[in-house]
């Protein structure tokens, strides 16, 4: 018995001491849910998009995400956070996303296309009509490079996708384009967040072609 | 030609330095061991007292051990390499020394060295002596390694490793089922080829310890530590493994005591214990240090 109680305080002084004082601890914040957002993001105007989501351990899960924060008045960050499986899992979807957007005055969580803070916005852009005709959104020139940071590509928002957005957020629920654009399954986030959508990343792989490839790369 | 012959007569003369520095080790001995003055300074006579000569003879190769991690680097001149060799061994001299000086005031806190080895013989004391001097030997030679060259992080490193190794040499009451103080007057093999498996086996999972890459002392130093606790943890689940997987029958008759008591102070059981604690203590590595959980960073 004394043995045993011996054997768990060791494990219990192992846990503590690694939690307090292991190097990988320290330095990446844990994320409850998107209101902890409130307490990292200090900058005014500024719009968080998911751009990465991993899981690593064997049994006991770590869920990591990759944020990018865009703000009007600062630089670009990236962020690295832990979270939980519920969280993760339930973000999946919005990968691409802006799940989290802080302005002077107030603070959404519904997860929208990445930019939908800066719409209709004079200080960062206005509506105006392109080549064709169509009224589009577009950002003055001190945020020119904001479409390639917020994951747009070619694609311009209208006023259409405008009203529409705004319609999604009074009902509180997510918008993910008028045709699912954006999102895991959306034809533009595929397309301008690469990194996540790798086929190498995706695929699931069977027991066989495992042991095959093991073989081919070892002997 | 001219140059391999060069490269020759290079390595005739280091290796004459080491000669040299060796000799100086043998009066280094006796400033921690002033009672053997007589033996260590005369002609020595192997078969006068196998026992002390087992205890001498162990320190030459603990301090061989340690001058290996020394290093001639020829580019920067042979005086100066020999003047390097020379500052370094008289520190590996004096730390080695001084660890076993202390480690055997821990360990022999009942016994004394006049007592056993000139006096009585004992050769168990002898061999565990010299487990003591190779696996001191081992750690102070990771320790020095990991110090690259710096004197303060070689007395930082070398200070914790003997206060782990303090620690470790205590384990073993805890682990093992023999007597240490009441055998080791009896002079029993048995414990000292238990006890002797037991230190080189603590002596691997320290030095695997300590040996990683650091960049900084004091994260250094918490992942020292994490790894020794997390040995403690692992160690055990394979001490227990083995006992189960080779089962041993103690004593014909499991009625008296005292047969069990004979048959645990057997040489086989000695050897039994031993090779447990060694093969447990090198599995214990393996899981400690040889598994990679990756990070992140390909992924993200």
């Amino acid at each position: 018995m004394y043995k045993f109680f011996l054997y768990s305080m060791l494990i219990i002084l192992y846990l503590g001491l690694a939690k307090a004082l292991s190097p990988s601890e320290i330095g990446v914040h844990y994320l409850q849910n998107e209101r902890a957002f409130a307490k990292l993001i200090k900058s005014p105007s500024s719009t968080v998009i998911l751009v990465d989501t991993h899981a690593t351990g064997f049994l006991i899960k770590t869920y990591y995400q990759k944020y990018r924060i865009i703000s009007g008045f600062d630089s670009i960050e990236e962020l690295i956070v832990r979270t939980n499986k519920e969280f993760a899992k339930r973000n999946i979807p919005n990968i691409g996303l802006s799940v989290y957007r802080k302005s002077d005055t107030k603070e959404e969580f519904i997860p929208l296309p990445p930019g939908s803070l800066y719409l209709n916005n004079p200080e960062f852009g206005e509506w105006k009509p392109n080549k064709k005709g169509q009224i589009k959104w577009r950002f003055s020139k001190s945020y020119k490079n904001f479409p390639k940071y917020l994951g747009w590509g070619n694609f311009r928002p209208d006023l259409e996708f405008y009203q529409q957005m705004r319609a999604s957020v009074s009902q509180l629920k997510p918008f993910y384009g008028p045709n699912n654009e954006f999102g895991f399954d959306g034809e533009i986030t595929r397309k301008n967040f690469p990194h996540f959508f790798k086929e190498e990343r995706l695929k699931k792989v069977d027991l066989k072609t495992l042991l095959v490839e093991y073989f081919q790369e070892n002997f | 030609m001219a140059e391999i012959f060069d490269r020759l007569l290079m390595r005739l003369i280091l290796a004459a330095f080491v000669c040299l520095m060796i000799y100086l080790y043998r009066y280094a001995h006796v400033i921690f061991y002033p009672t053997v003055k007589r033996q260590v300074l005369k002609t020595i006579n192997p078969a006068e007292n196998p026992a002390d000569t087992l205890h001498l003879f162990s320190r030459l190769v603990g301090i061989a051990i340690i001058f290996s991690s020394i290093s001639f680097n020829e580019s920067s001149g042979v005086v100066l390499s020999l003047f390097h060799f020379a500052v370094w061994g008289t520190i590996a001299i004096v730390l080695y020394l001084l660890s076993l000086y202390i480690i055997e005031s821990i360990v022999f806190y009942n016994f004394d060295y006049t007592d056993e080895i000139l006096k009585r013989r004992n050769m168990s004391y002898a061999f565990i002596s010299l487990c003591h001097a190779i696996v001191i030997a081992y750690l102070t030679r990771t320790v020095m390694m990991e110090a690259e060259n710096s004197l303060v992080i070689l007395l930082v490193l070398w200070l914790y490793m003997l206060v782990i190794v303090g620690f470790s040499v205590k384990y073993f009451t805890y682990i093992s089922k023999l007597s240490f103080n009441r055998l080791l007057i009896q002079k029993n093999l048995s414990l000292c080829f238990a006890y002797g498996g037991f230190t080189l086996g603590a002596g691997f999972v320290i030095a695997s310890c300590f040996d990683q890459e650091h960049y900084d002392i004091t994260v250094y130093c918490i992942q020292v530590l994490l790894k020794t606790i997390l040995s403690l943890i692992i160690f055990p689940i394979f001490k227990k493994g083995l006992v189960y997987i080779f089962p041993i029958k103690l004593g014909e008759d499991r009625g008296h005591e005292g047969h069990i008591e004979t048959d645990m102070q057997s040489l086989g059981y000695g050897f039994y214990e031993g090779s447990l604690f060694i093969a447990g203590a090198i599995l214990t590595t393996m899981i400690v240090n040889r598994i990679q959980f990756g990070t992140i960073y390909p992924f993200f």
